[in-house]
């Protein structure tokens, strides 16, 4: 007996450092690389035109996020996210209940969903220019339609996958149809949804800011792409690190909800 | 032969099946699944359907709890015909049924929640029904952290808790291991001398009929028919030694020859189909 919970102490005891050693090579990597870059550009085997030191780009952050215009393009492009995502979950939801809910229609339907995963949607972004004009307007409708792609169809896999049983279960001590969905369906399909909606909102992320820095008129996309044009190589790399800082932020705290989520399924 | 239940004068409280049978319809073709099952379960009965697979023992539970209605006969409780889910009847299925999302104890309640009873008093009495079936100190775990065993526990406290007039149980212990199963069937026993609320038990493990039952009722082949109705007539409450008794032996042995007819029919039948 003891000696079993030895064993198992042991294992633990080894397994803690084991990750603690992995998170540390990681940042071991990126400051490694970091350092790298830093010495090649400063040695000058990498263009400045391309890259500039990542000293610099730290130094270009520090004097880019306190300004009231970067304000503005982080407000107009969180907003633009955030508008899209929302739009993409709810029709997204909708149109994945309904693909389940009639299966004649998910068969007819699902191609065209499914192809819609594969086909860059931003190359309509000229043409929603052309009808609608150079506002939030386009770049909200392409987004929201990456967004909900994948939304709707984990839902429509997620509300197949609930065992019959669970139906059984419900009408079998008389649950309305409200209380089926409400507390049977929904909390049983959600962590099954919820990777969709996760890739969702990279979709929207991706979609808001490609079509910024392709032509809008402000957004952090449209800075990079600026910089870019203006050939301030510098300034389109602090940008770049915005977009990578608000990234690794977002899909960690979608990765906790997920476990959050994911830990009543155990 | 025992005589048939259907010629016991039936009384108010029993459930009464008559002449029930149902047929099903697709497309292609209808299958009559139940052909005619009169009998009568009386108050503080505990009755086992036998019968090969196939034969429609589900079925036939199924429409004792409202899920399914007959397309011949009926079924009455309380002197009431059942046309759909009723209150004083619950359901254990053999397939896990927990909502993995839940707490034991919310698990438990789901019942008496989706019936409107208040939160105080469907805790109470999930708590004491997690109590009875042993499940105590288990109140906040989730289904994911039970054994399988465990987890027809609770789906057994959760149907005990509706405070049933008709328990209904659908091969509840068929994906446990031998172990536990007999161990569950024990408790199960002992639970019911406490409740004493009339039990239908499908299965089609022939020991555990004779140990838990009053009444086996042996099902024929599809198109189904009760073809006896055999009394268990060995003394309650049961030791773990009723099994080794002579008694025991032969109604086993009784029911071993009743099954194997109708097995040999239904494997007769696939044979020459093929």
């Amino acid at each position: 007996m003891t000696a079993v919970i030895e064993q198992r102490r042991v294992r633990r005891g080894n397994a803690l450092p084991m990750k603690r050693k992995a998170a540390l090579l990681r940042w071991g990597i990126i400051v490694g690389v970091l350092l790298l870059l830093e010495v090649l550009t400063r040695a000058g085997a990498i263009s400045p035109a391309i890259f500039v030191p990542p000293s610099e780009i730290i130094w270009r952050l520090i004097s880019i996020v306190p300004t009231p215009q970067f304000g503005r393009d982080a407000w107009v492009s969180l907003s633009t996210i955030l508008i899209s995502f929302v739009i993409g979950l709810v029709v997204g939801l909708a149109l994945g209940v309904f693909l389940w809910k009639v299966p004649a229609a998910g068969r007819v339907l699902e191609p065209f969903i499914v192809t819609g995963y594969a086909m860059p949607t931003l190359l309509f972004y000229p043409v929603l220019l052309a009808l609608l004009g150079l506002n939030a307007g386009p770049i909200i409708l392409i987004a929201a339609t990456m967004a909900l792609v994948p939304i709707a169809l984990t839902t429509m896999v997620a509300l197949n996958a609930v065992k019959p049983i669970l139906h059984k279960l419900a009408k079998s001590v008389n649950a309305s149809n409200r209380q089926y969905y409400l507390k049977v369906l929904l909390p049983a399909a959600t962590p099954l949804i919820f990777p969709g909606v996760r890739l969702g909102f990279i979709y929207a992320v991706i979609g808001t800011i490609a079509m910024e820095f392709i032509l809008a008129a402000r957004g952090i996309g449209f800075r990079v792409g600026f910089y870019y044009r203006e050939l301030q190589t510098g300034n389109m790399w602090a940008y770049i690190m915005i977009v990578v800082v608000l990234s690794v932020i977002v899909n960690g705290l979608l990765t906790a909800l997920e476990r959050r989520i994911r830990r009543d399924m155990l | 032969m025992t005589p048939s239940t259907a010629t016991r004068a039936s009384g108010v409280t029993d459930v009464v099946f008559d002449a029930v049978g149902i047929t099903f319809h697709s497309d292609t073709a209808s299958t009559e699944a139940v052909a005619n099952v009169t009998g009568t379960i009386p108050e503080g009965r505990f009755v086992s359907v036998i019968g090969p697979s196939g034969c429609g023992k589900s079925t036939l539970l199924d429409m004792v709890g409202g899920l399914l209605k007959p397309t011949k006969g009926s079924i009455s409780i309380n002197g009431e015909r059942v046309t759909g889910p009723r209150k004083d009847t619950s359901m254990v299925f053999q397939e896990d049924s927990t909502l993995h999302w839940r707490s034991v104890l919310d698990n438990v309640a789901f019942g008496l929640e989706v019936h409107g009873l208040p939160k105080a008093e469907r805790y109470e009495t999930a708590r004491s029904m997690v109590e009875l079936v042993g499940l105590s100190g288990f109140e906040s775990h989730r289904p994911g952290q039970l054994s399988g065993g465990m987890k027809q526990r609770v789906a057994i406290a959760r149907a005990l808790a509706m405070q049933p007039r008709v328990l209904l149980m659908d091969e509840p212990f068929g994906a446990l291991d031998q172990q536990t199963r007999q161990f569950i069937g024990r408790e199960l026993l002992q639970i019911w001398e406490k409740t004493r609320n009339r039990v239908l038990f499908i299965t089609h493990d022939i020991q555990e009929a004779v140990y838990l039952s009053d009444e086996v009722w042996v099902m024929s082949a599809r198109p189904s028919v009760v073809k006896e109705v055999v009394t268990v007539d060995l003394p309650r409450p049961r030791p773990s030694g009723t099994h080794a008794l002579p008694r025991f032996r032969e109604l086993e042995d009784h029911l071993w020859s009743l099954i194997k007819v109708e097995a040999e029919k239904t494997l007769g039948a696939g044979a020459q189909r093929a």
